[in-house]
């Protein structure tokens, strides 16, 4: 299952309020600041103009800045480039909200802005906006991590010619934890893309 | 009126997130769709719930909407007309 | 050479009945699962909606009170296909679920039986999972409207990858809960009158639930259908509304057909949720893609959409229609109310082909059919089922 030639061109890891890209520090906010105050401070350190981020959920806004430092390390991405997201709370963070404006005593109102986003692969969809990706998009929803699903089915698509490569991975994001584990695989880099290796990226201890 | 402008102003930075805006930016006459503020349908449906929670206005066509929401200025004249 | 996937086997759950081939005769009689829904748990106001009733399935199945209403019907539906087509429990059969809101209702009812943690998908995956003792731990997709649909497709590339998978059991569901209306609402997006997709005068959808399910194998079985080809695009346009060139939907068609080797097709069952811009989508990607000729058909004006179990649903309800050599008509349709006029199958035009009476339009056995999904987030899917 790990003999097939496919590498990490780049990988992000968002989690305790620090962000790194290929292994090396990006930003760290204190731990006490509240998730979307490191998520905008990650924003505005990017430099860009991209006013949609701040209407994004905590999820979107997270994986939106691994992927935009991803693109920086490794895209252009081709258009063919395709997600596979995973993750245990799905889109548990805007489900939450959602529910409670519904629930209001008062004035029970839904907000279509946080509807929307009750949905995982909206992330999806902003990232295929973003960076203009007309590929396949699957989110998986598992009890953790699971590289030993991942790795191979990413590999199978490649194998197929479904993508060019794929941006894959955690993206775990709820009120008192942030812990997103993105990696763009293709032909190019030097980090082979086994199942050995993804467990160790994920666990912060491999450096590109 | 520039006291509910102004208050619109407010609103519409907060409800529809538009972070890097302060009230002075907007202008009562700038087009909230389009190449005025960019906003998009999921604002016009956010904009319809503001009204029906903050002034308890049902818009029953949304069609109406598209007049309704061109400015600031033509939000606030709608506002004047029909609330309660 | 990869191993080509089969579907062997399906089960439904539905307002209209237990069973696929219930499900098929009554759409065959005109009959819809959409009714006036007035229940202050759900919205407000009146909606109209396709939802099962309780009574159908209660006593089926053993410890109902450990179990979410969603999870007693999947439940339900499995126990079926397991006991029908003697699914193995063991490593060799994969499991794969599709909902893109599981327990959520759970988030916002008062009292419950049930620990928080149930609302969360690997919960509910895992407590189905020890029900029937698969020794697999589920697969779990949620990826809005294209869930069902494309479980099949995942499905179909895990058979196709591991010699170690045979079989795989795909099911997908949703229930209707206030969180879903509350959501659909405030969207506009619902109709206050039986839905009518692709019509000139449609108002909206409606909600449904369902559970459907296919059961894959890599050995074709008597009456089994082929997966020809798949193809998922993103529109990469806006995060609710369909684009208005349906690009993702006609990358998606173009793909599936591609790799099926561009079959004729006999019809297409769509997506047709009814509101304005998703058939209107759906005419131009079509449009696009030289199949305007083909008949075209959406259920939604039967079983409402049922979100997560929709793809599913509606692929069981295709190949039963290939099965039988006969169409389904489009429920809800009179008027062509697209920008590309499409050829949407009414009742004349299922008695033609199941009759076969008039001299010119002999009967034709049905062979292949396109099914098609769209979904939020700009997602969509295109499948070829051929009978093998």
């Amino acid at each position: 299952m790990d003999r097939h030639p496919y590498f990490i061109q780049s990988y992000c890891i968002i989690r305790n309020h620090t962000i790194a890209i290929n292994g090396h520090p990006y930003l760290a906010v204190e731990h006490t600041a509240p998730l979307h105050d490191f998520l905008r401070a990650a924003y505005r350190q990017l430099g860009i103009d991209y006013p949609k981020f701040y209407k994004m959920d905590g999820l979107c806004k997270a994986i939106f800045i691994a992927v935009e430092l991803m693109a920086r390390a490794s895209g252009p991405f081709e258009n063919d480039t395709a997600l596979v997201f995973s993750n245990y709370s799905s889109s548990h963070l805007s489900d939450s909200k959602h529910a409670q404006d519904i629930s209001d005593e008062a004035n029970p109102v839904a907000s279509p802005a946080t509807f929307v986003y009750t949905l995982p692969n909206i992330a999806m969809g902003e990232i295929s906006i973003r960076h203009q990706l007309h590929s396949e998009n699957v989110f998986f929803i598992f009890d953790s991590y699971l590289p030993e699903f991942l790795v191979p089915y990413s590999h199978a698509m490649l194998d197929d010619g479904k993508a060019s490569s794929i941006i894959s991975g955690w993206t775990e994001v709820t009120a008192k934890r942030c812990d997103v584990f993105l990696y763009h695989v293709g032909q190019a880099g030097h980090i082979p893309c086994t199942v050995e290796h993804m467990k160790r990226l994920y666990q912060g201890q491999e450096r590109k | 009126m520039s006291e509910l402008t102004q208050e619109l102003k407010a609103k519409i930075i907060t409800q529809l997130n538009l972070e890097d805006l302060t009230v002075d930016d907007l202008d009562d006459n700038t087009p909230l769709f389009g190449d005025g503020l960019g906003l998009d349908s999921i604002d016009a449906l956010e904009l319809i719930v503001m009204l029906d929670k903050g002034y308890g206005i049902k818009l029953a066509d949304p069609k109406e909407g598209r007049k309704v929401f061109e400015t600031i200025q033509t939000m606030a004249d709608f506002i004047e007309a029909n609330r309660k | 050479m990869k191993a080509d996937v089969f579907v062997v086997g399906d089960q439904l759950v539905t307002p209209l009945g237990i069973g696929s081939a219930t499900n098929f005769v009554q759409l065959l009689d005109g009959r819809t699962a959409i009714k006036p829904v007035a229940d202050t748990q759900l919205s407000g106001h009146r909606i109209h909606a396709a939802r099962i009733d309780e009574q159908a399935w209660l006593n089926k199945i053993s410890r109902p009170q450990r179990f979410t209403r969603l999870e007693q019907l999947f439940i339900l539906s499995l126990q079926a296909m397991i006991d029908e087509y003697r699914i193995p429990l063991d490593r060799s059969t994969l499991v794969l679920l599709s909902t893109t809101k599981g327990n959520v209702a759970l988030l916002h009812r008062a009292s419950t039986a049930f620990p928080p943690a149930r609302v969360h998908l690997p919960v509910m995956a895992d407590e189905l999972q020890g029900y029937f003792g698969f020794e697999n731990r589920f697969v779990t997709i949620s990826n809005a409207c294209i869930s069902g649909a494309l479980a099949i497709s995942v499905a179909r590339q895990l058979l196709r990858h591991h010699d170690g998978y045979q079989q795989a059991v795909v099911i997908g569901g949703d229930e209707i809960s206030r969180f879903i209306v509350s959501g659909f609402d405030a969207f506009q997006a619902l109709a206050d009158e039986p839905c009518r997709p692709f019509d000139r005068d449609r108002k909206g959808l409606n909600l449904g639930e369902a559970i459907a399910g296919v059961y894959l194998s890599k050995t074709p079985a008597r009456d089994a259908v082929r997966i020809m080809g798949v193809g998922s695009y993103n529109d990469a346009n806006h995060i609710s509304g369909p684009s208005r060139t349906g690009e993702g939907l006609y990358r998606s068609i173009a793909e599936a057909m591609r790799e099926a080797g561009a079959p004729p097709l006999d019809f297409i069952s769509a997506h047709g949720t009814a509101t304005r811009y998703n058939d209107e989508m759906e005419s131009i990607a079509l449009q696009r893609c030289g199949l305007s000729a083909v008949p075209v058909h959406s259920l939604k004006g039967y079983y409402g959409h049922t979100l997560g179990a929709s793809g599913l649903l509606e692929t069981v309800l295709g190949i039963h229609s290939l099965k039988n050599n006969r169409l389904i008509p489009s429920k809800g349709f009179m008027h062509q109310g697209t920008s590309q006029a499409l050829n949407i199958i009414t009742a004349d035009h299922g008695d033609t082909v199941k009759t076969g009476k008039q001299p010119d339009a002999p009967a034709q056995p049905l062979r292949t059919f396109l099914k098609t999904a769209s979904g939020f987030g700009g997602c969509n899917i295109a499948t070829v089922f051929q009978k093998a």
